[in-house]
């Protein structure tokens, strides 16, 4: 079962003060990471993995089933969208080849899209096993 | 004596074909390397090769990376019980 308030408060404090301060900066790397991808190797897949560590800090801090997981599916399903129809658009007809000008804009604009799917993708992973595990009734099955 | 000739029919085939894969090596003009290094910069605008190649050259390869994602939370949605069901399935 997910813990109630009674098994909340008998959680670290130690752990909770560390992730909070911990959270902005993982946030902050996460968004590095993707938007620095056109000078790194990568970029979206490492960012959007590191995005997805603020759900597990979170899950680790309080894990209450508070945090709606079909929603999350929604959001990936629409970026992954966005991620096919950017390049069907824009480099598959030969637009970056005409127009030089908007080949960073592209190169960061995917690794944005690409990197905030996976990081919902991966949150909606993470959250899945962790709850399916978190109950404790796996041996029933 | 099943498991014997099973056994030796993986080991000749495993011996086979690693014995034609190093029989026929052929080394082909590394013309891809070379122009994706030289021109990667002029092509793409990005400032690493590997970038370049994941956003520009091998488009079909990351979206299809991605779909990969799709596809697993589909199966893990498909199979893995909601702790909803598990806690109504426990009642």
């Amino acid at each position: 079962m997910p813990m109630n308030s009674s098994d909340l408060a008998e959680q670290s404090i130690v752990l909770q003060v560390v992730i909070g301060f911990l959270y902005p900066f993982m946030l902050l790397l996460g968004f590095y990471v993707i938007l620095n991808g056109h000078y790194t190797p990568g970029g979206g897949f490492q960012g959007g993995s590191v995005l997805a560590t603020l759900l597990v800090a979170r899950y680790v801090v309080s894990p209450r089933e508070d945090i709606n997981s079909e929603e999350l599916h929604r959001y990936q399903r629409i970026f992954l969208a966005l991620i096919l129809v950017a390049p069907a658009v824009v480099l598959f007809p030969g637009f970056l080849h005409s127009y030089p000008r908007i080949r960073p804009l592209y190169l960061t604009v995917m690794d944005l899209l690409i990197g905030v799917q996976v990081g919902f993708g991966v949150g909606v992973a993470v959250l899945r096993f962790a709850f399916f595990e978190g109950t404790g009734k796996t041996w029933r099955l | 004596m099943r498991y014997f000739l099973s056994a030796l029919l993986v080991l000749t085939v495993f011996a086979g074909v690693t014995a034609v894969g190093t029989l026929h090596q052929e080394q082909l003009e590394p013309s891809i390397f070379l122009y994706i290094t030289s021109f990667f910069e002029r092509d793409t605008a990005a400032h690493n090769a590997i970038a370049a190649i994941l956003l520009n050259y091998r488009m079909y390869d990351t979206m299809f990376e991605a779909l990969i994602l799709l596809t697993a939370i589909i199966g893990m949605k498909q199979f893995l019980p909601t702790s909803k069901e598990l806690r109504d399935a426990d009642e």
